[in-house]
């Protein structure tokens, strides 16, 4: 029963308007991403190689090109930004009509007066989703090896793609968590539209007012691979590092960072992954709560 | 052990009526909306169940179907019991509620297939296209249920319901938005159902005029009580002054419960 409903819900991912836009999007920026990468280090490596030149025209010693250094995937540094974005988004999306369709008009009814238990339903449902998630990072994996590829004309080695798979593994984990919000803003709000807003309200929250009151409060950290020494004899900004394991896209960007090695700040990776897993599994809990306790005798406005 | 399962539930479904309500109560807040409903229904009766707006059939509908457990009192269906036979009983019910509209975005086959599955119907390809033949609509298989008039929809909605080949069909205000023309349909389906398949068919409708074309027995229910329960034809014998089944409806709503 949970196959039959997964496959449902993906078959019928197909013909969502809403969703293979963003989809669309989320591909065409992962394929960019590597573009962006390689123009901004060919324009950074054409204002050095001409430095050098005008330094030897003058006769002086030129330093050594540190951006030769930078590891190959930093290329990708945008997809860092483009999952919470674009990506959560996407993933909040195919939460909301995962279960939206169920509610508007009564459909729910048809399938609960048949022999599905509301465990097995729900399980479907949140397989279904993750399923077309990992699909979708599957597939954005391949753009990205594949611009690898034609950017630096090289094969990605095992230990990049390793990195690579690691990253996109990471970013199912944390889409889960916005699939989840899509899902189970469905079951307590009774007008679709609402629940589709109040989704997008907890993704603002945790992407952009949530990360104002954590690495929000120290602007140069991002640029500063060392960690500020006033912040850590600070009461308040002591204060402020305690929420820092609630900001989940916080936690992202710097495991995402340290895989990716754009940044040598990995942070307590361990920590983040759990802060990011646990709060995926607090969400999928409590989407099994709700769809149990959920009155699915009536139907529900599809304004 | 499961062929004695089996035979047990066979031994049921023989021996009991299709549906059975003893004292069922059912309560949303503090508002009572079933009080003490006890109806029997026979197997092979098409019943029509009669009452005002708000007076508890959509939710008798609805703890018939094991969407909702009843406050109180027991209801069987098949003689399974809803609350604690839930399985059991949705492998014998059908549902169509009022205003069906299925997945807009997929077509007719589609739907039919997913509902086939989850009724545990093998092959849900056929039996969609059976259906869709049985009911005379097979030109909708391929187009997509948001495009459809509630005439289309309503038969593609009872296609669902019949599709697994249930022994007790419920249709929730089947008539609602429909023209003369999809009544009438309606109302020679639901006769076939009866007399080609054997189905109890429990409907909850306002439009007194289908019941007396094709009930055997009617129910009314006002404010929550059941008032009345008997054949069309006991009923029109009863109330012989009365020259249509509107009128005996209205001085049986005017009776004090």
């Amino acid at each position: 029963m949970i196959a039959t409903i997964a496959r449902h819900q993906i078959l019928s991912l197909r013909r969502q308007r809403t969703f293979i836009g963003l989809l669309a999007t989320l591909l065409v920026m992962t394929a960019l991403a590597g573009v962006l990468g390689w123009s901004s280090h060919r324009t950074i490596v054409g204002v050095y190689d001409e430095s050098v030149k005008l330094l030897a025209a003058q006769g002086l010693p030129a330093p050594e090109n540190p951006f030769r250094l930078k590891p190959t995937l930093s290329l990708l540094s945008n997809m860092v930004v483009y999952i919470p974005l674009i990506g959560a988004l996407l993933a909040v999306v195919l939460g909301h009509v995962s279960l939206a369709d169920d509610e508007t008009d009564g459909v729910g009814r048809l399938v609960f007066s048949r022999q599905v238990t509301r465990t097995s339903y729900v399980i479907g449902k949140i397989v279904g989703a993750a399923s077309v998630l990992l699909a979708i990072l599957v597939f954005s994996l391949t753009v990205s090896a594949l611009s690898l590829l034609i950017v630096n004309r090289a094969a990605p080695t095992v230990a990049e793609l390793g990195r690579l798979a690691t990253f996109y593994g990471l970013s199912w984990l944390y889409l889960m968590v916005f699939a989840l919000i899509g899902m189970a803003t469905v079951l307590v709000t009774r007008r679709r539209s609402l629940a589709l807003l109040s989704a997008m309200g907890a993704w603002l929250v945790i992407t952009f007012a949530v990360p104002q009151v954590t690495s929000g409060l120290r602007p140069t950290q991002s640029l500063n691979p060392i960690t500020d020494p006033v912040s850590t004899s600070q009461a308040f900004f002591r204060a402020t590092s305690k929420a820092r394991p609630f900001s989940v896209v916080e936690q992202y960007k710097q495991i995402s960072g340290h895989v990716l090695q754009t940044s040598t700040d990995g942070g307590n990776s361990i920590g983040g992954l759990l802060s990011i897993a646990g709060l995926a599994a607090l969400l999928a809990i409590a989407t099994v709560i709700l769809v149990q306790r959920h009155d699915y005798s009536t139907g529900t406005s599809s304004d | 052990m499961q062929t004695m399962d089996t035979d047990r539930f066979a031994a049921q479904r023989t021996t009991t009526a299709a549906i059975e309500m003893v004292g069922l109560n059912h309560t949303y807040d503090v508002e009572p909306v079933l009080r003490g409903v006890d109806l029997t229904i026979e197997r092979g009766e098409i019943f029509g169940f009669l009452g005002h707006n708000g007076a508890g059939k959509t939710t008798a509908v609805n703890i018939l179907t094991t969407l909702i457990t009843p406050t109180s009192g027991t209801a069987r269906v098949q003689g399974f019991d809803v609350v604690t036979q839930r399985h059991e009983v949705t492998s014998q019910i059908g549902y169509l509620p009022a205003e069906v509209r299925m997945y807009p975005h997929m077509t007719a086959r589609e739907n039919l297939e997913f509902f086939a599955k989850l009724s545990g119907v093998v092959d849900a390809r056929s039996a969609a296209l059976e259906t869709l033949d049985y009911l005379e609509c097979s030109d909708l298989a391929d187009r997509r249920v948001g495009s459809f008039s509630t005439g289309m929809r309503q038969r593609v909605g009872i296609a669902q319901a019949i599709i697994h080949k249930p022994s007790v069909l419920f249709l929730d205000e089947p008539t609602s938005g429909l023209d003369p023309v999809g009544v009438r349909q309606l109302r020679d389906t639901i006769l076939r159902l009866n007399s080609d398949l054997g189905m109890t068919v429990f409907m909850n409708t306002h439009l007194l005029s289908e019941v007396a074309k094709v009930c055997t027995t009617i129910g009314v229910l006002n404010h929550g009580e059941l008032i009345y329960k008997d054949t069309i034809e006991a009923t029109t014998a009863r109330f012989p002054d009365e020259t249509s089944l509107e009128d005996i409806y209205v001085r049986m709503e005017a009776i004090p419960s």
